[in-house]
């Protein structure tokens, strides 16, 4: 126990120093850390949004929306392939529709409905390739009633699948710049975080996020008679939709829009070339203004609707056919909401709902008080400790206090290096890690001072001191490390956090106790040979 | 040394006031088990839901202008009370906590389309509505100088605060899972079963405490609980540690003594332990600011009851739980390792 051949002191030393240099940057300011040699480490550690200051959302994806709207899908491949069969293997039916979250339809010949099943379950797509799990599943509920609906696995991929391209059009919506700071990532089955550091207005975030953001072109109907017909029944013709303007007037317009939204290449906020109003931009893709330019030079003299989420924004006449591919939508916009809708069509529509469910505002000040709370708690804390563990062991107080020091920096080392996260809880744990640290050299030490009573000498009783302690520390700590790892995989945000540091500090201590402080020991040992122990 | 000075080779009996230890935890347990129902657990808007606004004080502004600014909006169940602030410049701040309304009552407000999505933006901007009246009320001398801030503000639905809470009562219940497993692999069954009751113990009479005092019941409580069950835990197994190893020394002395000479000789140990930890805590309670003051309360109160529990119910419930002193069943880690 009590030997440290070079390379152990090597080790030591290396560990000892590499924790302090990448614990450096966090006590230096943005301009020292400039001047830091490239081949150091100089990156603080990560603030959590409550120590920096900013707004975390959690939004979550309506995907049941999304499992519709795949069921209704469904329902069109079923219907189309019952219209195959002919003759003889002809399966008529009755009542095809979606409900109770199934497509189901009624057999008119009860004897079919083998063929029925059979005919159905080609609609079956493996989930992740020809072996995996099935995608639908029939069966014959009832008398003659088939009932197709996906397996849970299917739900879940069409909800994952959701999320995910919710997320991809997210990114772009809240961060147009690219510039990263904000953070949108999926958690769970249907959530999605939201972070953004020195943010403090969350209802700009929430505007942009919840804007469906569907974007189409539809011709009017300019048929007046029409529009008072659709308006006193209260039922358009077929193919035929009622809209209101953000102007305030009344629309019929052909359902079918001539554009979406998905052939917009670009957006951007612009001015009127007239009135100098803010204006929306947008270029098509390729495909886009080809449609475009077919559409407007057939009808010419016709006005045509820029629809945003169901309200028209603007309804222009075509004067003459477009073919250049661009154009702009212009409405009672300022330069903000312009800036804002241009993002939004940029970045395209939503696949499904998004709900905002909880909302998390850190002032910047609030994050500045906390540092500074945390960091005078730490310093006090450490103060305190550090006396009581003087005058409890005298000397090797000092041994202890030395590792402790030692300890905090590896920490913050571990910290910055392991690129985590430090919250305001995260602190709690730093300055808690501080209280417990001491505990692996207290149980040494108790050792020690026992087997010297036993009369041991100097050399033997500390030998002897860490021999016999060794499985209680280590059982001590795993039984923490136990409860740090369930709050880490079980916890959320600030608390996870917290769990980081105290995992953290369960090593650096267990490192720092056992090794650092047993070599101070042994140098002391070395250097004046006692015949008696201090402590 | 002072602790040279403390009785180091202590004889405390403590086992022959464990039945009077017993009675104590038991009426406290009891009265825990029947206040936590009663009297319920002020949940923080974490498990409630809800919305939670904190606010440098306006100038001018009393608790009184708020609550009467509160009720004119019609916030559901608010409840205002005054802060200390955060840090060493602590300003005085308010601290507006308000339930959100039912989805029901918004959507009858709401007027058109009335769908459960506009439901839950409306419930949302509660807080939004609240500080767009607070802005109107206290305006700003200067856009650019505030006069006061929003240090922080919080609105949590109920969708994930039921979801919150799940995760963590699942937690805790894993948690002493894993050290029930644990103990029993390090030691043996009869071990296991006194530690896992101490960590209930702890647990039960820190949820008695919140319920008592009515401290927020938060996130961080659940982290602060968690981070008990590790302590008590830790503080345990040093104890039982020492209890294995004297049962290997001392094969005739009867148990009750062995236990109590185990505790006495780890007492000093646990005496500095649990010091340099309350000293740190204390220090977090005292500067920490108004965000960690429940969270370090607790700890506080749980590193106090661990270090009763340990003693006074882990290790007292080893005479009642029928350890066997058989030599093969007290190895330690180190001898079965080194065995196989």
């Amino acid at each position: 126990m009590l030997q440290f051949p070079p390379w152990k002191v090597a080790l030591i030393l290396f560990v000892s120093v590499f924790g302090a240099l990448f614990a450096l940057p966090n006590v230096l300011n943005e301009d020292q850390r400039e001047s830091i040699p490239s081949f150091l480490p100089s990156s603080p550690a990560n603030l959590g949004l409550d120590l920096r200051g900013g707004v975390s959302l959690l939004l979550s994806v309506d995907a049941e929306q999304s499992v519709t709207k795949q069921l209704n899908d469904l329902l069109r491949e079923a219907r189309a392939k019952l219209q195959t069969t002919r003759g003889d293997n002809r399966i008529s039916y009755t009542a095809l529709r979606v409900e109770d979250d199934a497509v189901r339809f009624r057999l008119r010949d009860n004897s079919m409905s083998d063929r029925a099943i059979a005919l159905m379950r080609e609609m079956n797509q493996p989930i992740g390739g020809p072996l995996g799990a099935p995608s639908i599943e029939v069966s014959q509920v009832g008398n003659g009633e088939i009932e197709i609906s996906f397996t849970p696995q299917r739900v879940e991929e069409i909800m994952a699948e959701a999320t995910r391209q919710t997320v991809s059009k997210l990114g772009p919506r809240l961060d147009p710049d690219g510039l990263g700071e904000i953070l949108v990532q999926p958690s769970g089955e249907s959530d999605i975080i939201v972070e953004a550091p020195g943010e403090s207005d969350p209802e700009r975030l929430i505007r942009v996020i919840e804007q469906p953001g569907v974007l189409t072109f539809n011709l009017v109907v300019e048929d007046q008679n029409a529009l008072n017909e659709a308006l006193r029944t209260g039922q358009p013709r077929v193919g035929n939709i009622i809209r209101q303007s953000v102007t305030g007037e009344t629309l019929l317009l052909e359902a079918d829009p001539i554009i979406e939204g998905d052939m917009v290449r670009s957006s951007s906020q612009g001015f009127h070339p007239e009135n100098n109003q803010p204006i929306v931009n947008f270029t098509f893709n390729t495909t886009g203004a080809r449609l475009f330019g077919e559409a407007t030079s057939q009808n010419r003299g016709r006005r045509f609707a820029i629809l945003l989420d169901d309200a028209v924004q603007s309804a222009p006449r075509i004067n003459s056919a477009i073919i250049q591919g661009s154009g702009f939508i212009e409405g009672s916009f300022t330069v903000e909401s312009a800036r804002e809708l241009a993002t939004v069509i940029q970045a395209g529509a939503l696949p499904a709902q998004v709900n905002v469910e909880s909302v998390r505002v850190v002032g910047p000040t609030l994050g500045q008080d906390s540092i500074e709370a945390g960091a005078l708690a730490s310093i006090i804390g450490l103060i305190l400790v550090a006396i009581f563990m003087l005058i409890a062991y005298g000397l090797f107080g000092i041994f202890a206090v030395g590792s402790l020091i030692v300890n905090i920096l590896l920490i913050f080392g571990a910290l910055s290096g392991l690129g985590a996260t430090l919250t305001l809880p995260g602190i709690a744990g730093i300055i808690l890690t501080i209280g417990m640290a001491v505990d692996a050299n207290v149980l040494v030490f108790e050792r020690i001072r026992e087997e010297s009573r036993n009369g041991r000498k100097p050399i033997s009783a500390i030998e002897s001191g860490y021999q016999q302690a060794l499985s209680t520390i280590l059982d001590a700590n795993i039984t923490t490390l136990l409860a740090a790892s369930v709050l880490y995989t079980l916890g959320s945000g600030p608390v996870k956090g917290f769990a980081v540091t105290l995992a953290i500090g369960i090593f650096t201590s267990v490192f720092t106790a056992f090794v650092l402080t047993r070599w101070f020991s042994v140098i002391w040992l070395r250097a004046t040979r006692p015949t008696k122990l201090p402590m | 040394m002072l602790m040279k000075r403390l009785p180091i080779e202590g004889k405390v009996d403590f086992m022959s006031v464990r039945m009077f230890a017993f009675a104590l935890s038991a009426v406290a347990l009891a009265a825990s088990v029947i206040l936590i129902p009663m009297k319920g657990l002020n949940f923080g808007i974490d498990f409630a839901g809800g919305m939670l606004v904190e606010i440098t004080k306006p100038e001018g502004a009393e608790i009184e202008d708020i609550r009467a600014l509160a009720n004119e909006l019609e916030l559901k169940a608010p409840n205002i009370t005054e802060a200390s602030g955060t840090g060493a410049n602590a300003e005085e701040t308010f601290v507006i906590r308000a339930a959100l309304p039912d989805e029901d009552e918004v959507a009858a407000d709401a007027d058109t389309n009335a769908d459960e999505t506009a439901a839950t933006d409306q419930e949302i901007d509660e807080a939004q509505r609240f500080i767009d009246a607070l802005e109107a009320a206290y305006p700003h001398s200067d856009a650019e100088e505030r006069d006061w801030e929003i240090l922080r503000r919080d609105s949590v639905g109920p969708r994930v605060s039921n979801e919150l809470l799940q995760a963590g009562i699942t937690a805790l219940a894993v948690s002493l899972i894993f050290m029930l497993a644990y103990i029993w692999f390090r030691f043996q069954i009869a071990f296991s079963v006194g530690a896992v009751m101490a960590l209930l113990h702890d647990v039960i009479l820190t949820v008695g405490v919140f319920s008592l005092l009515q401290i927020d019941f938060d996130l961080t409580t659940i982290a602060a609980l968690l981070t008990i069950i590790g302590y008590s835990m830790n503080d345990t197994v040093v104890v039982y540690d020492r209890v294995r190893e004297e049962l290997r020394k001392y094969k005739k002395m009867p148990l009750k003594d062995v236990i109590n000479l185990s505790l006495n000789k780890t007492l000093s140990r646990t005496l500095l332990t649990s010091g340099t930890t309350l000293l740190a805590l204390i220090s977090i309670y005292v500067l920490g600011g108004e965000v960690l003051r429940g969270f370090s309360f607790a700890l506080i109160w749980g590193v106090v009851i661990g270090t009763y529990s340990s003693i006074f119910i882990a290790s007292a419930l080893l005479l009642h739980t029928g350890l066997t002193r058989d030599p093969e069943k007290l190895q330690s880690a180190d001898e079965i390792f080194s065995k196989s």
